[in-house]
């Protein structure tokens, strides 16, 4: 029986040896992440691209919580009885295409699943084809 | 120390997980909803003849009128975010969770007393809106204006009780009954 409350109290302690700060700064660099997060697009138009990522964000759920058209900076919440809160950014790439980038955290985790972001941008993908084609 | 079967440590951690509430991510959070369509419909209206600035500048007064604190405003690209901490008390079930409770204590001679049917009842809302303006290709003096409002409800101990999209038609029929009004006020300069 002792053992048994040993194994568990090591394994709680475990469960809770994460230091507080290293959640600060830990992720990043993980060019794999980068790539499942960033979908490229055909245009230079930030304010259509940014207005699609609205819309989509919209649809899917999500309140705006901030936007900035100079910085071209999007962060969104959707509470579902679970909270994903989702920033999307928008770059030039090459001086010909944007490149978006979004980035979402479920509960208080960062979400890594690649399904999550393929499904995200299919979404995305179709309005952006309706706007760059001009369709409302 | 005596080693320890598999399946004794998988259940522990099992429970482990249970207890730090490792809810996983639903497998359809980036897809659009059956519903998704009529949603929009909902949360939309096109208003004819008025700029974008002007339904942001009537959508301010309304958003005031209705108590709320206007929190962001992105010109450029038409987006509102407003917020407000509200009532979220319903009478009758405050007078049957206190009958509730009322009864546990003389059920079980005072030890049962404690509240708890009281404590877990709905007591504030945080209300967050968003309106977001789209000028129409076609015409651009014709904007479209979509709103979305989410919830969270904290219960009388403090703990979040629901968090939720707003999808009920009135309130979005109310909001734009609201805003239609204060549009035509704008244009009339009133």
């Amino acid at each position: 029986m002792i053992h048994r409350i040993q194994t568990l109290a090591l394994l709680l302690m475990l469960s809770a040896c994460v230091p507080q700060n290293a959640v600060i700064t830990d992720g990043g660099s993980q060019v794999q992440i980068r790539q499942i997060q960033t979908r490229e697009y055909d245009t230079l138009d930030k304010s259509d691209t940014l207005r699609s990522i609205i819309g989509t964000l919209q649809d899917l759920g999500f309140v705006i919580d901030k936007a900035d058209h100079e910085l071209a900076t999007i962060s969104a919440t959707k509470l579902q009885n679970y909270q994903i809160r989702m920033t999307i950014t928008v770059r030039e790439r090459d001086g010909e295409r944007l490149a978006v980038r979004a980035n979402a955290r479920f509960n208080e985790k960062t979400i890594e699943d690649a399904l999550a972001y393929q499904d995200f941008f299919a979404v995305l993908d179709k309005a952006m084809f309706l706007t760059l084609h001009e369709v409302d | 120390m005596p080693s320890i079967p598999l399946a004794r440590l998988i259940s522990v951690l099992a429970v482990l997980c249970v207890m730090s509430a490792c809810q996983t991510l639903p497998t359809d959070a980036f897809r659009l909803s059956e519903t998704a369509l009529k949603t929009r419909e909902l949360q939309t209206r096109e208003y004819d003849s008025v700029n974008d600035h002007a339904i942001l500048s009537a959508s301010m007064a309304v958003l005031q009128d209705m108590g709320y604190a206007i929190d962001e405003i992105e010109k450029e690209l038409g987006v509102l975010s407003a917020s407000k901490r509200a009532d979220a008390t319903n009478d009758f079930a405050t007078i049957g969770s206190i009958a509730m409770d009322a009864m546990k204590c003389l059920v079980t001679l005072g030890l049962g007393c404690t509240g708890s049917n009281y404590g877990e009842l709905d007591d504030v809302q945080d209300i967050r809106l968003t309106l977001v303006t789209r000028p129409q290709r076609e015409e651009e003096e014709d904007v479209s204006v979509r709103i979305t409002i989410q919830r969270i409800i904290w219960d009388k101990k403090g703990r979040v009780s629901e968090q939720e999209t707003i999808t009920d038609q009135d309130v979005y029929v109310a909001f734009f009954a609201k805003l239609s009004t204060a549009v035509f006020l704008e244009q009339e300069g009133i």
